[in-house]
């Protein structure tokens, strides 16, 4: 900062911070050029969604028509229809309901396996897991294919792996470490969801919870899991021992701890993972599309719904879009502080 | 309550850090562990606190075995050297905390934390957050939050390093007065000796994880057991001359003296420590040799003399002048010097 103009290299001019009024009127003229064409990008979309939403059919058909009142007459019949007369008001709430429990639950679920795999060495033996998954295997081929009763199949399997844990799993050195939980945790999410749908659906089917928020609740959390993990440890990673460790000299239990030290210590990183989970969830459309039907259906399947034999309908998708966004909106400015610090934790001391 | 380690070990895999560590810390004492980093001190007092499983031995507070408690059960107050304050609560909630979590009545709380906060003269601050207070303050809100539920005893790990010197200097004395004030059994962990020869009642001089002395400050300083213990207390260090010993007789490569003893050794160290020593003429001298460096320290000067292959320091006065490289005698009495076995490191008489 000291040094004069000339003395410092380009690279430098160019990375050192600058605020927009100490800027030469040239390259300002550009900054904010630049700047403003980058708004347009972001904001254009969601002023077509919300002017679309106050057309109907032959405006849209029509059209294009950008401003209301001057070249086209903007009217509510859409949202008459979409708030009033459509049923609206069920998938909004089932989207709220699901995605605000799914979240809350994987956050919390999450937060204390983050938690545990950051301050808890596991050395679980390789051979006890793969001996599992063969029991697993074992069980449904028995129960499915050659019509043994589950309880008995399930019994059976059970004290195999008993006897395994003490026998042959004991010859074996390999073990699981923490890594290995976590990169197993996160390879959940490298698969494409597509691939688990059906399996999913044929479970919830047997359990006769198809068409349910029970059912979207569940497949949410486990879904959301990994990412709540795998965010969440950094943060954990980041609370000094010394902390936790004095708590417990002080006489909490290891619960308390979770509670009362760790967790109001990372309410930064949880608020942007909260975030980041609610919109996965509420925007979740696949998963939905499948577990649902007229129940449980949520507001990212009625928007597909509006994709009709007579064509879509913009007008009406356009109402759902803006009632969708408008409470993640709210949401994140009211999270908005926690979110930026808790993006950047880590990135600087302090 | 008084604290015993009773042939403790403890190893991480295959290093063993700990080595048979016993001490006895009597009720009220103020126990200094003291070591160079690595020499386990931390860890044997992590032992007591519980944060760290004992490989083998026990650990008693009072007459209970606690080897295999959790730390919460043990009834101990721990001060950590990050102080380790609750960053999201405030001074009263940081004080109040072991008190919440053990479920006592809210007037009963609120009247402990104005007790301590009020010894260690943080009454005002009680609303504040630890972010918002200078180093002393949140070393006196660890205090405190030690202080106020009354334990079986204190641990401290190195509480005042992160200090400036000079408040370093004012916590000493505030911790010692406190300390005294309250009676508690004090175990208290450090790399510097003069926090140790200041503050303890008896220091235990830990050494790669093995017990070296454990003895009052005056002893440890006037009758060091051995070589390191010698070597490491005392600061300029003493000096070391290695040479044979006959009857009493200390024989080096270019000089010889008697040390007011009748013990023989054919490998021996004599150690003088450096204000026992005074230069003199070279002739004079018991040992004589040649300035190496000289130190004006303010109210007296260090000077380095080569004395064959050893280097000998003396505390001289703070008006001496001399060249380097010019010739010097340096003389001490013989009850002065320190004997040590070559080979074992031990103390002979």
């Amino acid at each position: 900062m000291s040094a004069s103009p000339e003395a410092r290299t380009l690279m430098q001019r160019l990375f050192e911070p600058q605020t927009l009024e100490s800027m030469a009127p040239v390259p300002r003229f550009f900054t904010y050029g630049a700047l403003l064409v980058w708004t347009l990008v972001v904001v254009f979309p969601l002023y077509w969604v919300l002017v679309t939403s106050l057309k109907v059919e032959v405006q849209v058909d029509s059209g294009p028509f950008y401003l209301p009142f001057i070249d086209f007459t903007p009217t509510l019949e859409a949202w008459d229809f979409m708030l009033l007369q459509n049923n609206t008001l069920g998938p909004y709430l089932n989207s709220a309901l699901v995605s605000l429990v799914s979240t809350l639950l994987a956050l919390l679920i999450g937060a204390a396996a983050a938690y545990a795999l950051v301050r808890i060495q596991f050395q679980v033996k390789l051979a006890a897991v793969l001996t599992f998954i063969l029991l697993v295997v074992g069980v449904i081929v028995a129960v499915a294919a050659l019509d043994v009763p589950w309880a008995i199949a399930v019994a059976v399997a059970a004290a195999l792996f008993v006897l395994a844990l003490s026998t042959v799993v004991r010859r074996f050195r390999a073990a699981v470490g923490n890594n290995d939980i976590e990169f197993w945790m996160i390879s959940n999410r490298i698969m494409p969801p597509i691939v688990a749908v059906l399996p999913i659906y044929v479970m919830f089917q047997h359990l006769k919870l198809l068409d349910t928020q029970v059912a979207l609740i569940a497949t949410y959390t486990g879904v959301n899991l990994p990412i709540v993990v795998w965010l969440t440890r950094d943060f954990f990673a980041g609370i000094p021992r010394d902390l936790e460790e004095s708590a417990e000299i002080d006489g909490a239990s290891k619960l308390r701890v979770f509670f009362t030290i760790a967790l109001p210590l990372v309410r930064s990183g949880l608020a942007a993972t909260f975030m980041l989970v609610l919109i996965l969830t509420w925007n979740e459309f696949l998963l939905a599309l499948f577990l649902t039907n007229a129940n449980a259906q949520t507001m990212p399947v009625l928007v597909a719904a509006q994709n009709t034999t007579r064509g879509p309908q913009w007008w009406y998708m356009s109402v759902l879009i803006v009632i969708m966004i408008a409470p993640v909106i709210v949401i994140a400015g009211f999270l908005q502080k926690h979110i930026a610090r808790g993006l950047l934790a880590g990135a600087v001391k302090g | 309550m008084r604290v015993r380690l009773d042939n403790i070990h403890k190893s991480f895999g295959h290093v063993q850090v700990v080595k048979g560590l016993d001490l006895e810390v009597e009720d009220g004492e103020f126990l200094v562990l003291l070591g160079a980093s690595g020499s386990g001190k931390t860890t044997a007092l992590r032992m007591i606190a519980g944060l760290e499983s004992v490989t083998s031995g026990r650990v008693l507070i009072g007459e209970r075995d606690v080897t295999n408690v959790l730390p919460k059960y043990r009834d101990i107050a721990m001060v950590f050297q990050s102080y380790a304050l609750y960053p999201h609560m405030t001074v009263f909630a940081n004080i109040a905390y072991p008190l919440m979590v053990r479920k006592t009545p809210k007037a009963e709380i609120a009247a402990a934390v104005q007790e301590v906060a009020r010894q260690v003269q943080l009454d005002t601050l009680l609303d504040r957050f630890p972010k918002q207070l200078s180093g002393g303050q949140r070393q006196r809100v660890a205090l405190a939050r030690a202080m106020i539920r009354r334990p079986a005893a204190f641990l401290m790990d190195e509480p005042l390093s992160n200090l400036d010197a000079k408040l370093r200097g004012y916590m000493r004395a505030e911790l010692k007065h406190m300390q005294h004030e309250l009676g508690i059994t004090t175990i208290y962990v450090t790399h510097d000796q003069i926090e140790a020869m200041t503050l303890a009642h008896r220091v235990a001089l830990l050494e790669k994880g093995v017990l070296q002395q454990l003895d009052t400050p005056a002893n440890i300083y006037n009758r060091p057991a051995n070589l390191f213990v010698a070597g490491f207390i005392g600061s300029p260090p003493m000096n070391f001359i290695e040479g044979t010993l006959k009857d009493g007789l200390f024989t080096a490569p270019d000089s010889h003296f008697g040390t007011g003893t009748r013990a023989t050794r054919t490998a021996a160290v004599a150690g003088m420590r450096p204000e026992d020593c005074r230069v003199t003429e070279p002739q004079d001298g018991k040992l004589t040799g040649t300035v190496y460096a000289t130190e004006l320290m303010g109210d007296h000067t260090l000077v380095t003399c080569r004395v064959g292959t050893a280097t000998v320091t003396v505390k001289a006065d703070k008006a001496f002048k001399r060249q380097d490289n010019e010739a010097i005698g340096v003389d001490f009495a013989e009850a002065s010097v320190h004997l040590f076995d070559k080979a074992s490191g031990e103390r002979i008489a």
